[in-house]
């Protein structure tokens, strides 16, 4: 049933902006005063926490199971090592083989997917009410019982590096995994996820299989069950399958945080396009840091929506960008800030020119009165259409779970963004925004 | 094509039933024409509020392409009592969250927001259907904006660029042909009087629907859509769009170079019918059976086991108010050759005209499209979405009988479809070859 169609936002912008929002901006975790929490929470004997959202009105139940196994524990060797694990983690059980699990699910019209970011690696389930029993089974038999095959691992292994390979036309995954680099410098969140072609090609089924020994245990394991599904039922599902999963003694090994490189640096590469791709990015916070919610208020009145600042200028008055953005992503060792851009290769100094001036101002002086509301109201206001199907629910329990963020988060979150003056977002404008302070990668023609 | 890819995901998403679906739409046709459709849903304190209009670049002209994309940019330049900027301002203010997107067929505005404020929203599309400034100084700057689309999403992007020009060689006569988003030239030269009568032309209550879905009370809702958007005046019928493409007689190809492109692209195309002939729905199944899903034919010959293609699928499109065209892709691994992915393409549209297709994978293919429309329900915007697509083609009852059309459909009937329609005369090739 496809169709073309065009947009009039940056599908890029929004989609990036919703991703970032989903784990960061506040939602109706509660109705009104009174009403049941947004999910039930347990933790199991060997340590899964459990979180089940009760949505009964569709037939349908979305799972999700996060482990703390994305890559940011790659051995500094073997980058992808974790992307590469997440996907050969379905092509093959101790059960089934890929094909036959593929078959088992897409014949009920379900999917059981593997996907790795930098701090996680979360196994996703979608199934009509009918098929539980077997998307449970199948997502179980995943996680607990992975024989990675020698020849799904070399399959793999070729199509990232294609995949890779692929991924150096676009221009947007170009710049990004440049500024990533100058971001996180010295820290495991500056290599690519999926690595690089010669660092995959040194992986082996040896390293997948130890990588995935020490990496999936049940006392890092998240549990989201959502959808047309009680506590009890789903309590009892989870436990039958995941109960006798035994914890290793000693603790996961860990990575510490992110900190700041010590200087900011500009990148170019080189590309032959008509439109060159400025991004602008450096270290930031995350939830847990008060100074979040200001900058979440001031990303969003920098660039966040189609009123925005760079929207306004950039866009509407000079026409010279169909996508301009800036955006927070917090991670669970760090988060980062910043703003890209899309214009014609001419245009790009003014447009570096003009990003520089906003984010500058952002800090000299205090945002106005009306465009403060715009933004709180919209971050809160907004909130329920980033929960309003079960898929979405369950990747924000699992999130917010993951960060420590605990199941009141969204009402402190809302309080928090509230209560978000103009001042604090010129202070916190003033401590992130300084135009000196980023790294700019720029992709394109260049002179 | 990726972006198709990504598209038929979405789209396929939309796809609602539950048979009892239907029987609750509110619908009902104002004076003025206007086509209004309401479902309540009271899940959530939401509602998605979407203004569907009968136009896209189906009805430009050679010379004005790309004109119904301009004009959905323009939507959002004001009115005299909502001026510059103010749309986005009172919709994110409210909490609310809106876009628009231009298709072949139809042009479609939304804002999913609080229900409380559905007020708001109804002032504020019913406004811009009639009074939009068109202010040829925001006409001008916005141009530039839609030329930085037109490269980010073509000039730059070497599967989009591709597609494009594999539409204008399938396409002679019909304006499916003519990119939505118009060549650049035609974007460089289309004037404010040009847009302007477009928008007078088109944007006309009785060419359009109002579709929403939410919590909101369904006899409410439409008196404050008559109340409103009842004011507007019927306008005159919009001028039928009468291309018809003729008949393909011969293979048609196009080779393209691009400097920035790491590996080769192979797009393939057959004209096919819409979804007002028995065969559409077969071409449906056709599709989800080469591409859905990882257990679906070419992922599981082409990518998986001989690992010849990066990525490849096939693609109807069954919402389309003409007949159009059915896409097969691919991306060959690094190594393989455009060429051997061509062919090995051709020989599964073959081996589709020779062999039935197992039960299981119609089963199976059954059971997918069938499960989409189960977790469309789930979001009151892809409720609204659908109700809409199948409204543009004749009727949003039509989503009532598609399951049971597409419960119908047996492996001889796949078989038949793929004789009839995919003649190796009758298609379009289109081949992207990377630098060096």
């Amino acid at each position: 049933m496809g169709a073309r169609v065009v947009l009039r936002a940056s599908q890029v912008g929004r989609a990036l902006a919703l991703a970032c929002a989903v784990l960061l901006a506040s939602f109706m975790a509660r109705g009104p005063a009174g009403a049941a929490p947004l999910a039930h929470r347990e933790v199991l004997p060997n340590g899964i926490v459990l979180l089940v959202a009760e949505r009964p009105a569709v037939p349908i139940v979305a799972v999700r199971v996060l482990g703390r196994a994305g890559a940011v524990y790659d051995p500094a060797d073997r980058a992808g090592l974790a992307n590469l694990t997440g996907a050969v983690l379905t092509r093959g059980t101790a059960k089934r083989t890929g094909p036959e699990l593929d078959s088992a699910i897409e014949f009920v019209g379900g999917s059981v997917e593997a996907g790795t970011g930098r701090d996680t690696l979360i196994v996703s389930m979608t199934a009509q009410k009918k098929d539980l029993t077997l998307g449970l089974d199948l997502v179980s038999e995943v996680i607990l019982t992975p024989t990675f095959p020698e020849a799904e691992v070399a399959r793999k292994v070729s199509e990232i590096q294609a995949a890779i390979k692929r991924s150096e036309e676009d221009p947007g995954t170009v710049a990004a995994r440049a500024l990533g680099r100058l971001v996180f410098e010295g820290h495991p969140y500056g290599r690519p996820v999926e690595g690089t072609r010669e660092s995959v090609a040194r992986l082996t089924r040896d390293d997948v299989v130890k990588f995935y020994r020490e990496r999936a245990r049940p006392d890092t394991t998240i549990i989201a069950v959502v959808g047309a599904v009680t506590v009890d039922e789903a309590r009892r599902e989870i436990l039958a399958r995941f109960g006798s999963w035994s914890r290793p003694a000693d603790p996961p090994a860990t990575v510490p945080a992110a900190s700041a490189p010590a200087t900011v640096r500009e990148e170019t590469v080189k590309r032959e396009l008509t439109q060159t791709t400025i991004m602008f990015g450096r270290q930031a916070v995350g939830q847990t840091d008060p100074d979040y919610f200001p900058m979440a208020v001031g990303s969003y009145a920098l660039g966040g929506g189609s009123a925005s600042r760079l929207y306004t200028r950039v866009r509407e008055e000079s026409g010279l960008a169909y996508a301009v953005y800036s955006w927070v992503a917090p991670w669970r060792l760090g988060a980062s800030f910043a703003v890209s851009a899309q214009t014609r290769t001419a245009e790009a100094p003014k447009v570096i020119a003009m990003i520089r001036e906003e984010l500058a101002r952002m800090g000299r002086e205090p945002v106005a009165e009306r465009e403060l509301a715009l933004a709180k109201q919209y971050l809160i206001g907004s909130f329920p259409f980033r929960l309003d199907t079960s898929g979405k629910v369950a990747d924000f329990l699992v999130a917010t779970e993951d960060r420590g963020l605990g199941l009141d988060y969204a009402d402190r979150y809302k309080e928090r963004i509230a209560r978000v003056t103009a001042a604090d977002v010129q202070r916190v404008a003033a401590k992130y925004f300084a135009p000196a302070s980023f790294n700019l990668v720029i992709v394109g023609e260049t002179k | 094509m990726r972006i198709a890819i990504l598209l038929l995901l979405i789209v396929s998403l939309l796809a609602p039933p539950s048979s009892h679906a239907a029987d609750r739409v509110v619908a009902a046709t104002l004076d003025n024409g206007l086509r209004v459709l309401l479902l309540e849903d009271q899940r959530s304190p939401i509602v998605s509020f979407q203004v569907w209009y009968r136009v896209g670049s189906r009805n430009e002209h050679r010379g004005s392409t790309g004109i119904a994309h301009f004009l959905e940019h323009l939507m959002f330049k004001g009115t005299p009592s909502h001026g510059p900027k103010q749309f986005a301002r009172l919709v994110e203010e409210n909490g609310g969250q809106d876009n628009a997107f231009t298709s072949q067929d139809v042009t479609s505005y939304y804002v999913d927001i609080a229900a409380d404020k559905l007020d708001l929203v109804i002032d504020l599309e019913a406004d811009r259907m009639q009074n939009l400034l068109l202010d040829p100084k925001a006409i001008t700057s916005e141009r530039e904006v839609v030329i930085e689309e037109r490269r980010t999403r073509t000039e730059d992007d070497p599967g989009g660029f591709l597609g494009e020009e594999v539409s204008s060689i399938a396409f002679k006569a019909h304006p499916y042909g003519a990119p939505i988003i118009g060549w650049m030239d035609d974007i460089k030269r289309v004037t404010p009087d040009e847009i302007r009568a477009f928008y007078k032309t088109y944007y006309v209550p009785n060419n359009a629907i109002v579709v929403a879905v939410g919590a909101f009370r369904a006899a409410d809702a439409l008196e404050k859509i008559k109340k409103r958007f009842g004011r507007i005046p019927r306008g005159k019928v919009p001028p039928p769009m009468l291309a018809v493409e003729p008949v393909q007689n011969g293979e048609r190809r196009v080779v393209v170079k691009k400097q920035q492109a790491e590996l080769p692209i192979v797009y393939m195309a057959w004209h096919v019918p819409n979804q007002g002939s028995d065969d559409a729905v077969a071409l449906e199944l056709l599709s989800t059976i080469l591409s859905g899903g990882r257990a679906s034919r070419l992922y599981r010959d082409l990518v998986y086991q001989r690992q010849l293609a990066l990525e490849a699928g096939g693609d109807n499109s069954y919402f389309s108010i003409d007949p159009n065209l059915f896409w097969f892709w691919a991306t060959p691994m690094p190594g393989q050759t455009p060429e051997k992915l061509e062919a090995e393409l051709s020989l599964h549209m073959e081996r589709l005209k020779t062999e039935p297709v197992t039960e299981e994978e119609l089963a199976r293919a059954k059971n997918q499209i069938e499960a989409a429309f189960v977790y469309q329900e789930d979001s009151v915007h892809q409720r609204a979405s659908l109700l809409a697509r199948f409204e543009i083609i004749g009727g949003f009852a039509l989503k009532d009988s598609f399951l049971a059309k597409i419960r119908a459909v047996t492996a001889a009937d796949l078989t038949r479809v793929a004789r009839t329609w995919f003649a190796p005369d009758k298609k379009s090739v289109g081949v992207l070859l990377p630098k060096s």
